[in-house]
């Protein structure tokens, strides 16, 4: 009879215990589903509704809906979405070499220091505390036409033909941002190949140097292998920078001459923000964020990490 | 085995002494942008734009003047240094609070669900923000955000919190389970055993999530210079900008000087948090 009283009385204790606990874990989860529902879940759902819409902020008062129909008008009628797709190659590939070769380069060379590593580590790492528009404006006084350092150097050492306007010709200014952002985004892959190459055991070195590898020999057999999943990280990491690009065309060409520096990320603010076209301008940032998937995709097929070389 | 150390040894020298200069080489490109406008905000207007230019300030263009002008006569930007702080230090607050709640029930607790949640919020570090821009900026029209330090915090916290999650659970989830067991057994509840007990512990990783949020919410761009339109409301690198495009003409000297004293704090605080900084990063993304 107690017995079965004390069973009953532990049952529902641990019932109680169990409420409690689910309580407890509903608590801890609040504050991160709250913000990530207000504030990321439903405006992706939202701009995604806004996207099937014609919805002139300044005349409609409400949005009408239109289906896929205005995707379809962006990507086949809208010359500026095209020249933006097309710019954003043009911004890609040379950002992509750049940021990727410099940080790798780098990497491994400090890994080779001696002494110094954590001097150079400052000054790689430091321009990932500069605000970009600081750095667009920084570029742009650098680079400046007459005043310029760069200009400047280039007239004294007898090079006046190439002292141009960096930002001010459409042949150059698209270039001038990707050197801008590399400058400013170097460090964080760097940080990832050092933690790679941190990562390699030096008894591995040791082996390949007695089979008779050189430095070189060193980076292509041992140091390329094992980073695979590091670059994997980078590469991920740098291809959704390079259509990240907002604030520097923003602050230091608006995204002129003409068209030459009109991003897709500038593209959709112009929309929004200046013709008011909420429709239009979420019609690009999904395609916008369709691309960044795709690209995280393919470039995950491509450097698949091979766990088994890792040791 | 004395032999291939000798010889090692020998190429050494050589293999070192070039890597050294090419580093260095590197480095000097690399530092040369934030120096030379350091060395711009410490020349005279008439030093920086006289023809022909020159790379050093010339006798008697070395000053301060820019320094003592932006701090006593520009009020906005004053107004600037107040919103960025307080923008920022509240950011980090709020991040590190939900991201460590959040990090201990991802990393301690089971729940049906867990991984295809976590995925889902981490998942939001590759949506593009331009997703959030427009739906952000139209509700913060309706619910009179625009043009208040809130307008900004909000959308803040919710883009750092996947980070701090990432970094918090990768804490979290090394923690031996039997220091949670023996704090409930002497006594602790929860949120007790919470906070006394495994936040301590995971002092690095909170340090870590401060830096990466800290440095976020003090460059951050799109979305300040989309929600506060008002000049009393925007940040160092949105008020920065107004101002250069405000004077238009001869006042790099000036934005000069507003730049280094933007940067100056945190170049300081990433000085002597490096280690978190650096530990936070390769945490954050090699882990998940």
């Amino acid at each position: 009879m107690s017995d079965a009283k004390q069973r009953k009385r532990s049952k529902r204790r641990a019932a109680r215990k169990r409420a409690a606990s689910r309580f407890n874990l509903f608590i801890f989860l609040l504050p991160t589903l709250l913000f990530v529902i207000i504030f990321i879940a439903f405006p992706v759902a939202f701009s995604g509704y806004l996207s099937l819409t014609q919805y002139n902020y300044a005349k409609d008062s409400a949005p009408t809906f239109i289906g896929l129909s205005g995707y379809w008008e962006r990507i086949v009628q809208d010359d500026f979405f095209q020249t933006a797709l097309l710019n954003q190659m043009k911004f890609a590939i040379p950002y992509f070499l750049i940021t990727f070769l410099v940080s790798l380069i780098v990497a491994i060379f400090i890994n080779e220091l001696r002494r110094g590593t954590q001097v150079f580590q400052i000054i790689f790492y430091m321009p990932m505390i500069i605000p970009l528009s600081l750095v667009g404006i920084t570029f742009a006084w650098i680079l400046a036409p007459d005043v310029g350092f760069v200009n400047h150097v280039l007239r004294s050492i007898g090079l006046k033909k190439l002292a141009v306007n960096w930002f001010g010709l459409p042949s150059t200014a698209l270039y001038s941002l990707v050197v801008a952002r590399s400058w400013k985004m170097t460090g964080f892959t760097l940080i990832i190949f050092l933690a790679g190459l941190q990562g390699i055991s030096r008894n591995l070195r040791d082996a390949a140097r007695v089979d008779g590898a050189n430095f070189f020999q060193e980076i292509t057999l041992v140091m390329i292998p094992n980073l695979k999943p590091y670059m994997l990280i980078s590469g991920i990491w740098i291809l959704i920078n390079s259509i990240k690009v907002y604030a520097l065309p923003a602050v230091v060409t608006q995204g002129g001459p003409g068209q030459a520096t009109l991003t897709l990320y500038l593209y959709s603010w112009k929309l929004a923000f200046e013709r008011l076209d909420m429709g239009d301008a979420s019609q690009v940032a999904y395609l916008t964020a369709a691309i960044i998937l795709i690209l995280t995709w393919v470039l995950n097929r491509i450097f698949r990490p091979e766990p088994a070389q890792r040791g | 085995m004395a032999t291939v150390a000798r010889s090692n040894s020998n190429s050494f020298i050589n293999k070192n002494t070039i890597i050294l200069i090419l580093v260095i080489i590197f480095a000097a490109i690399f530092i040369f942008p934030p120096v030379w406008m350091l060395n711009t905000s410490l020349r005279t207007t008439q030093d920086l734009y006289k023809y022909p230019p020159t790379i050093l300030p010339g006798a008697g263009a070395l000053t301060l003047d820019n320094y003592v002008y932006v701090l006593t006569e520009m009020s906005g930007f004053v107004r600037y240094v107040t919103n960025s702080l307080v923008v920022t230090i509240s950011t980090v607050l709020i991040v590190l609070v939900a991201s460590a709640m959040g990090g201990y029930a991802f990393g301690m607790r089971k729940f049906p669900g867990q991984n295809i949640l976590f995925m889902a919020v981490v998942g939001v570090l590759t949506i593009p923000y331009i997703m959030y821009l427009i739906p952000i900026f139209l509700m913060e029209y309706t619910m009179g955000l625009r043009n208040t330090w809130l307008g900004l915090i909000f959308p803040y916290v919710a883009l750092n919190i996947p980070w701090g999650l990432l970094i918090m659970r990768g804490a979290f989830s090394t923690i031996p389970t039997d220091i949670r067991d023996a704090a409930i057994i002497d006594g602790c509840n929860e949120f007790q055993m919470w906070w006394r007990v495994l936040v301590p512990i995971n002092t690095p990783a909170l340090a870590a999530t401060t830096i990466i949020t800290f440095v976020f919410a003090w460059q951050e761009y799109m979305f300040a210079s989309t929600l506060m339109t008002k000049n009393e409301w925007q940040t160092l690198p949105v008020g920065i900008v107004w101002l250069r495009d405000e004077l238009q003409t001869l006042v790099m000297g000036r934005i000069g000087a507003t730049i280094v004293i933007s940067i100056l704090p945190v170049l300081i605080l990433f000085f002597i948090f490096r280690r978190f900084f650096v530990e936070g990063l390769s945490e954050g993304m090699l882990k998940g």
